[in-house]
């Protein structure tokens, strides 16, 4: 069970305090990040590598 | 982000809560995208997610402050509303259009991700309400507003389901409307409508209780 607080007139942040928070760069680094460790071909990447070079030679 | 509509006032219960507009701090940029402008955003951003950033501009401030008033500390609403972006980043590819505004769309994740950090209890589910519009819900249902009142009634709002206390949350301290709560919470405007009516009749219900 969640517990709940009720708080009566809370101060909001204004919307340029607000905005110094946005980044844009940050959400898309941290996508692209877990992008690369959730995609499962990363792990055959670089046992592969040495693989096809055994082959090739 | 369609704003309150008229026939969306039509009196429940509570006569003198009709929202007239929605608060500034809630609604969402003036400057607003036309459905065929946003939906050719969305598609851009499907196929490289570095145009998603117009997107994340136009809603950051509305999904934090969504995210703001059911948590307790600032810090932790920054924290929830990067991750709903970065979730709304990696779900974009699932995204289809289908005449629902996209906010709806990012309140749904925003709604879930909440959840997720109260039941990891990362952050404490908080309400939070305008004393005038508590006074207001008061002066509705007893003659005079006292101090008793009004304990009675944060009461009565802690017994609510929270699916009830979600449809108040949003229709009468957030003043959203129907059609509004209806697609962040994934049901028709009328649907909406009917659910918030049984909510207010339960709060009334528990208010009057509590006497």
């Amino acid at each position: 069970m969640i517990m709940l607080k009720i708080i009566l007139d809370r101060k909001e942040p204004g919307i340029e305090e607000v905005r110094q928070h946005q980044n844009f760069d940050e959400i898309l680094a941290a996508f692209t990040y877990q992008q690369k460790v959730n995609n499962p071909w990363r792990y055959w990447y670089y046992p592969l590598l040495p693989v096809c070079l055994l082959l090739l030679a | 982000m369609a704003l309150s509509r008229k026939e969306d006032c039509k009196p429940l219960m509570l006569n003198s809560l009709k929202p007239k507009t929605m608060p500034l701090q809630l609604s969402l940029p003036q400057q607003s995208f036309l459905p065929e402008e946003e939906k050719l955003l969305i598609e851009r951003a499907q196929k490289d997610p570095r145009f998603f950033a117009p997107l994340y501009e136009r809603y950051h401030d509305a999904i934090f402050r969504y995210v703001y008033r059911r948590v307790d500390e600032e810090e932790q609403a920054y924290d929830i509303t990067s991750s709903v972006f970065v979730k709304a980043l990696q779900a974009l590819h699932k995204y289809e259009y289908r005449g629902l505004p996209f906010s709806a769309w990012l309140f749904r994740i925003a709604k879930s991700e909440l959840y997720q950090s109260f039941r990891d209890q990362k952050a404490q589910r908080t309400v939070s309400i305008d004393k005038v519009v508590l006074k207001q819900v008061i002066e509705e249902w007893t003659e005079d507003y006292t101090e008793q009142d009004k304990a009675r009634l944060l009461v009565a709002l802690k017994e609510l389901k929270d699916q009830q206390l979600q449809l108040i949350e949003m229709r009468f301290f957030e003043k959203r409307s129907f059609k509004e709560i209806g697609e962040i919470c994934g049901l028709s405007e009328n649907n909406a409508k009917v659910k918030t009516f049984r909510a207010v009749l339960k709060l009334k219900q528990f208010f009057h209780q509590k006497e």
